[in-house]
């Protein structure tokens, strides 16, 4: 029987403050992320991602439940636990901006227990790896905020670790620079590494992520593959069209299921359904009015988070 | 151990590259330096002034050796930079022992301040009026080393409560500075102090070093000054216990209350 690198359950952790309510950040959590596995954790700002993400690395106590990473509990064998991971988190924090990158990593070599042959070596390859051996020698406050993410990134694998937790690694990252460090999660998946990222952009949770949670309010609300997840929420799926008569746009208005007829700015018709079967029935009436024009889209996974808890008003970039 | 120490060097390693980061040579001797050797001189001009010449070697002997404390306290402040710059959760989350990873991470500190108490000590006193044989000056130096560990564990214990009270970081370290500088002998000696104060000072670091440092200048004998010196070892040793305590408490209340932030 393998070992799930994170199986969380129960989870659950209340924050008390001196004369304010208490709050809770975690409410019963369970979550599982199997060996190898990138799982994604999806939510809002505030959903309680990061402080799952601080209780798996141990710099969080929860106050009930269970938490293992790498089959050690996160409370009672916390050296173990410290030994198996490497932490990312985004932004700019978390580097010493005056040294020079290889410092940076020499440094964090020695934390993780690394003699200092394999350090070196290993700091040299994981330089390599991230394309900054170049600059191995400049101070890191010199670097651009992609060339600091990749760095986190090597400093979170300084240790080897068997499971890496990503705490919303490209916030802030301009698209290039976020499309070559999913790649870069792409080849340490490949390498059998479990990873736990946390993440509020859906098109980051779909290219990279095996699976995806969707966590609001400190709950996880369902744990699914993103394809499965576009499923549960196929009955929103949408249709576009274009040359509709507005005679066929009212009758399509008509129709059981369909919850919107938008009319945008290039005349294009975007239909919105939301019951099975629906979409089935709004491109027989397009194509039987003689519109050819016709395309359908699944749900993006940002729909489905829209949709699962996007209606109590959250704000999704 | 092995571990430890090999933690313990690159922390040093990675204070000394923060060091050079902050400094070149040209403005730690033209600027840093010499502030601090203004800063001796004036407490000497104030004994000119009183018009004691055993007043101005007092207050040159004790303001020399205090730069090394005043330098060694900047501890304070650069523990809280892990805190700003957003690695205190990593280093938290690392296998390594966050009191081992402090007390390497502002070393560099401990070289500095005793190169300007060196130079302070071998320059100064010529100038100063003070006559003090070269030989026994660079004497002391070992003993002022021996005073700077001990202030740097102080001012490690005084790093981990500015750790948890960021907003008064700057306070914490400036009271702990100007405590040792009022109460350890600097410029008036300790037993101008009322007695609760006087008793304070004994368990303070630099108040048994600097009477050692005293006695070998001066006329003491050498168990006065090695009694001193002792007596300074055990007042370290016992804030390395204080400092190492602070740390675990630290990273606990830390884990406990959810004060160590991912990124801040």
């Amino acid at each position: 029987m393998t070992t799930a690198a994170v199986r969380v359950r129960g989870l659950t952790r209340e924050f008390t403050r001196r004369r304010a309510q208490p709050r809770l950040a975690l409410d019963a959590v369970d979550l599982t992320v199997e060996e190898g596995e990138v799982h994604g954790l999806l939510g809002p700002n505030g959903a309680g991602k990061t402080t799952l993400c601080k209780i798996l690395s141990t710099v969080l106590l929860p106050t009930s439940g269970t938490a293992l990473v790498n089959g050690f509990d996160v409370v009672r064998e916390t050296k173990q636990v410290r030994q198996g991971i490497g932490i990312v988190f985004g932004g700019e924090r978390g580097l010493y901006t005056r040294l020079t990158a290889r410092q940076n990593l020499m440094y964090w070599s020695a934390l993780y227990q690394q003699p200092t042959r394999v350090a070196k070596a290993r700091v040299a390859e994981l330089l390599e790896r991230m394309g900054l051996l170049e600059r191995a020698d400049d101070a890191v406050e010199t670097f651009s905020r992609g060339m600091k993410q990749r760095l986190h990134l090597a400093r979170g694998l300084i240790g080897d670790p068997r499971t890496l937790l990503l705490d919303e690694p490209t916030v802030g990252m301009d698209p290039v620079a976020a499309r070559d460090f999913r790649s870069l999660v792409a080849e340490l998946r490949g390498e059998g590494r479990s990873i736990l990222i946390t993440t509020h952009d859906m098109a980051e949770a779909e290219s990279v992520c095996d699976k995806v949670s969707l966590i609001d309010g400190g709950k996880v609300i369902g744990t699914e593959s993103p394809r499965t997840i576009g499923g549960w929420m196929s009955k929103y799926e949408r249709v576009r069209a274009q040359g509709v008569p507005e005679e066929v746009r009212a009758k399509l208005r008509a129709l059981p299921g369909v919850s919107e007829v938008r009319v945008e700015d290039d005349e294009e018709v975007l239909v919105s359904v939301d019951a099975e079967g629906a979409a089935a029935r709004v491109l027989r009436t397009l194509v039987d009015a003689g519109v050819s024009a016709v395309s359908t889209s699944r749900p993006s996974l940002e729909e489905v988070y829209l949709h699962v808890i996007g209606d109590r008003g959250l704000a999704v970039r | 151990m092995r571990n430890t120490a090999r933690v313990l060097r690159y922390a040093f390693a990675s204070a000394m590259a923060d060091l050079r980061a902050t400094y070149t040579w040209k403005s730690w001797g033209l600027a840093w330096l010499l502030r601090m050797l203004f800063q001796v001189t004036l407490f000497a001009f104030i004994g000119k002034l009183i018009g004691d010449p055993r007043v101005v070697e007092y207050l040159v002997i004790g303001n020399s050796v205090f730069i090394t404390a005043d330098v060694v306290m900047l501890v304070c402040a650069s523990t809280s930079w892990e805190r700003m710059s957003g690695t205190l959760p990593l280093l938290v989350a690392s296998p390594a022992a966050p009191f081992t990873v402090f007390t390497g991470r502002s070393a560099q500190w401990l070289l500095d301040g005793l190169a300007c108490s060196t130079i302070s000590l071998l320059v100064l006193p010529p100038f100063l009026g003070v006559q003090l044989p070269l030989g026994t000056r660079l004497a002391v130096v070992p003993l002022i080393a021996v005073i700077a560990v001990s202030v740097y564990f102080f001012g490690l214990v005084l790093g981990g409560l500015a750790l948890r009270a960021m907003a008064a970081r700057n306070l914490i370290g400036r009271v702990g500075s100007i405590g040792l500088m009022l109460l350890t002998g600097v410029q008036v000696p300790v037993s101008f102090w009322p007695t609760p104060l006087e008793s304070l000072a004994q368990l303070l670091p630099l108040t048994h070093g600097l009477g050692a440092v005293r006695a070998a200048l001066g006329n003491g004998s050498a168990s006065d000054v090695l009694r001193g010196i002792a007596l300074e070892v055990v007042v370290g040793v016992g804030w390395a216990l204080v400092a190492a305590f602070t740390y675990w408490r630290l990273t606990a209340s830390g884990r406990r209350d959810g004060t160590i932030e991912f990124g801040g």
